[in-house]
């Protein structure tokens, strides 16, 4: 669902979540299949804008393509911005939201998020190594790797919606993270599969680790914090079901959704939805610099950590992002230089296996309460599961498949230029992960911590998240991944 | 039903006690959990990850 319904639109509704994961879909497969053309000589999306490390802005920005260098940096930003508005704009129309409203405030979210994502490639901020160091002439940066710029793009979101809360609700129409990190992961597969491809036993070994995710969250983390919010802190059951599943599962696509299951008033899964979307900015801010700190030399333990500590997709996914760049700029500096992507991909697999059974366990979940607690005419149906699986993942699988099979199973003509076409499409998940972590900041209010009765919800959070999440993930990820490491760049 | 109203129902609400089917559902959960991660461990030690 979109998380702009916690703030802007009471009446939630299953159906709205449903559109918005097709639409997902729609968007991701329009971007690779644009992608993919590029193979066959035609370069439709070259013009997308890629930032570089600078010290000189005007050398900041370029067309991802030297075929398109006519257009420059500032040409490649426009041409951009005015194709995902266009494309973005057609797309909520079908949702039924305001496109005047949309196409207006998505500029200034785009505008924002892609100003953060620059001032994050400064070379102060962004150089990591003694020899990117050297190259700018800096005697010093904060080696935050170029990615450091989803944490400006966080940062600038908090900001906003704590301090300008009247631009923060201007900008609501277009501060939909989850639609952003959907698409995203859609687009995410074909790197993966290209990731996958170089290395397919360590890429399975990883699949099969997938399963420890979906015993962990759904079967240990749910009871676990279900119980906590029972018995320790007395909520009823309709607020521990949808609190249990947005601090275990994912976030606030499991809140809503078990929280439809049982039948509980929308209203109630809403409000724990914006406890997740705050805590999972205060994790996105905290644990990827841990696990830099402490993991660097288990990069694949981290990638799965992230993956299970930190709840809603984007949050989690992007938060693996900055994990990656982290850990691989640390090691760079050690002298290790791993395969980008691998990291990434361990943090996305864990995620897209816990949102795979969401609709089953929502479904057992309906079949409880409605046959055994809150018995009424409204009982719990097959059908459920398909009606809340996240649709975004058969995205993903297609796109993946798809790759994969052009990597490995194609010719080699195609195998090679596979990885270009796949980096082509990558620009456009980059900027979704931006647009991302903006508009997660931009739902961030810290007030709402502090008001009363929220505590409570925010003292099961933390209680959970702290006190168990975080370090059973951290010891699960450990028996499973230990001691094995990316591949080395060859 | 407006988030003040919510709010002061956390605050106020009276405790449920565990029902049966809560404590089977928390149960069965942890145990086949914990079952299947030893399951998997032993998968993951026999099958390790290969590079």
């Amino acid at each position: 669902m979109s998380d702009i319904a916690i703030k802007a639109s009471e009446p939630l509704t299953l159906r709205a979540q449903l559109t918005e994961d097709w639409l997902a879909v729609v968007i991701g497969l329009l971007v690779f299949g644009s992608a993919l053309v590029s193979i066959g000589g035609v370069d439709l999306l070259g013009w997308a804008v890629t930032t570089s490390v600078y010290t000189d802005i005007s050398l900041a920005l370029s067309p991802f393509a030297k075929g398109y260098a006519w257009l420059g940096g500032g040409g490649a930003l426009i041409a951009t911005y005015v194709a995902l508005l266009a494309v973005l704009s057609a797309g909520v129309a079908t949702l039924g939201a305001d496109v005047r409203k949309f196409a207006l405030a998505f500029t200034a979210t785009f505008a924002i998020a892609y100003a953060s994502w620059i001032i994050g490639s400064y070379a102060y901020v962004a150089a990591v190594t003694p020899a990117e160091q050297q190259k700018f002439g800096l005697t010093w940066s904060l080696k935050l790797t170029n990615e450091g710029g989803f944490i400006v793009a966080l940062l600038a979101g908090i900001v906003i919606a704590n301090f300008f809360p009247r631009f923060a609700n201007w900008l609501k129409e277009a501060i939909r993270p989850e639609l952003y990190i959907k698409i995203a992961i859609v687009i995410l597969g074909a790197t993966v599969a290209v990731t996958a491809a170089a290395r397919l036993n360590l890429a399975s070994s990883l699949l099969l680790r997938g399963a420890a995710a979906i015993v962990e969250a759904y079967l240990i983390y749910w009871a676990v914090i279900y119980y906590v919010a029972r018995k320790w802190f007395g909520f009823s059951r309709e607020w521990s079901v949808p609190l249990a599943s947005g601090i275990s599962i994912c976030g606030v696509a499991a809140a809503i959704a078990t929280g439809g299951a049982i039948r509980a008033r929308p209203s109630v899964p809403i409000l724990v939805s914006s406890l997740v979307v705050v805590f999972a900015v205060v994790e996105v801010l905290i644990l990827p610099f841990l696990a830099q700190t402490f993991l660097w030399q288990e990069p694949l333990v981290a990638g799965a950590w992230i993956g299970l500590a930190i709840k809603t997709d984007g949050a989690a996914v992007a938060g693996g992002g900055i994990t990656e760049s982290l850990i691989m700029a640390k090691a760079a500096a050690e002298g290790i230089k791993y395969q980008p992507g691998w990291i990434l991909a361990t943090t996305a697999t864990v995620k897209i296996f816990i949102d795979i059974f969401i609709g089953i366990w929502a479904f057992i979940l309906g079949y409880i309460w409605t046959n055994h607690i809150n018995k009424g005419p409204d009982r719990a149906k097959p059908a459920e599961i398909w009606q809340r699986f996240p649709k975004f993942i058969l995205g993903f699988i297609v796109v993946f498949a798809v790759s994969l099979w052009l990597a490995i199973g194609s010719t080699p003509e195609i195998a090679k230029a596979l990885p270009a076409a796949a980096g082509e499409a990558n620009v456009f998940r980059v900027i979704f992960f931006v647009l991302t972590f903006f508009s997660i900041g931009v739902l961030s209010d810290f007030r709402k911590l502090w008001q009363q009765g929220f505590g409570k919800l925010a003292a099961v959070y933390f209680v959970s998240l702290f006190g168990f999440v975080i370090w059973v993930g951290l010891l699960i990820s450990w028996l499973f991944f230990s001691g094995f490491k990316p591949p080395l760049v060859s | 039903m407006s988030q003040p109203s919510l709010r002061d129902e956390i605050a106020t609400q009276e405790v449920e006690p565990l029902l049966p089917i809560e404590k089977k559902l928390i149960g069965y959960s942890l145990g086949l959990g914990i079952v299947l991660l030893v399951v998997l461990i032993a998968v993951n030690h026999f099958v390790p990850i290969k590079l």
